[in-house]
């Protein structure tokens, strides 16, 4: 079983209402679409959302960032 | 013409009260104990987000069980049951809950077989005639939905560890598997049947067992863990008749 620290982040976004931009609230770790999904609802229910996202961080691609140049990492 | 809902007890056929009284004890009851079992591991689940998903789907289980036991309070001849006044020794469970789940793995057995065999029963009630029962089935549905994914989810990936994790789960589900695919009833719903005729259920018996089993082959297969089920080709079968001899209706459990 995979522990802390191994698993693949997703980052978290979510709306609460009709015209509100879509948010970052935060991140999971999970080992798959499916947990990542489930983990978000439960982790971020602090608020009624209308809508929440996941999205893996690996599939983000950099615009500007730290480190080596966005374009280098592409 | 639509067929009228039954929205009160007193509009409940006389032969449907002691079955549903039975069957919604029986729902609530397991419910609690799995709720109960599911938040003992909510700060020791293999990953913080382990831990916190199973604390949501305790909260879950516990709340399905009060709203049930809310239910019986309207029921004539009724036993008494709250979530504040619940005895072990009383409870009409499963025995597989009667110790706490000693492996992470023993918690999703019960997610994917148990949780989800209750979830199948109450979605019998989605559209019951009796508007009470119907009420409450929606509200629990929903939640349920997410206890599958849940459940789904983790069993694939426990699998994927090897071969020893596999055996690993077939032997734990050994312990819950015929107590599940007896809670439908036997052949067309056992005491369940006047539920059935009254519109009470749409189905129970055989016809949820198979919905079950189609539900459960399928990952089961995808999972590579075996366990005593085959597909013919249309439908996913048991292989080896079930223990009815051994079958307690009232207590809803297979006695040993």
């Amino acid at each position: 079983m995979r522990r802390i620290g191994e698993e693949p982040v997703y980052e978290v976004f979510a709306r609460r209402s009709e015209g509100e931009p879509l948010r970052h609230v935060g991140w999971v770790a999970a080992p798959a679409d499916s947990l990542a999904r489930i983990y978000a609802r439960s982790i971020y229910d602090e608020e009624s959302w209308i809508e929440m996202y996941v999205v893996p961080r690996a599939a983000f691609i950099p615009v500007e960032a730290p480190g080596p140049s966005a374009e280098a990492r592409r | 013409m639509s067929t009228p809902l039954l929205d009160r007890p007193s509009a409940l056929p006389q032969e449907c009260v002691q079955p549903l009284v039975d069957l919604v004890v029986a729902l609530a009851d397991n419910k609690h104990l799995l709720g109960l079992r599911y938040g003992e591991w909510c700060s020791s689940g293999p990953t913080l987000e382990a831990g916190v998903a199973a604390t949501a789907m305790a909260q879950d289980e516990l709340g399905h069980a009060r709203v049930l036991y809310g239910l019986l309070e309207e029921l004539p001849g009724a036993p008494r049951r709250s979530e504040h006044e619940w005895l072990a020794s009383d409870a009409r469970t499963v025995a597989f809950l009667q110790e706490t789940f000693p492996t992470w793995p023993h918690l999703i057995v019960a997610n994917v077989l148990l949780d989800q065999a209750l979830a199948l029963v109450l979605e019998s009630a989605v559209d019951s005639r009796y508007l009470p029962l119907r009420q409450r089935a929606r509200k629990v549905i929903e939640e349920e939905r997410y206890h599958r994914i849940h459940g789904h989810g983790w069993f694939l990936q426990l699998a994927a560890e090897g071969l020893g994790m596999r055996r690993q789960l077939s032997e734990i589900m050994g312990g819950l598997w015929t107590d599940v695919l007896c809670w439908f009833g036997p052949g067309d719903g056992g005491a369940l049947r006047p539920l059935v005729a009254a519109g009470v259920l749409a189905e129970a018996g055989d016809a949820v067992r198979g919905r079950f089993l189609d539900a459960v082959g399928p990952l089961l297969q995808e999972a590579g863990v075996e366990a005593p089920v085959r597909y013919d080709g249309l439908r996913w079968t048991v292989v080896n008749p079930l223990p009815w001899e051994a079958w307690d209706e009232l207590r809803r459990r297979v006695t040993r």
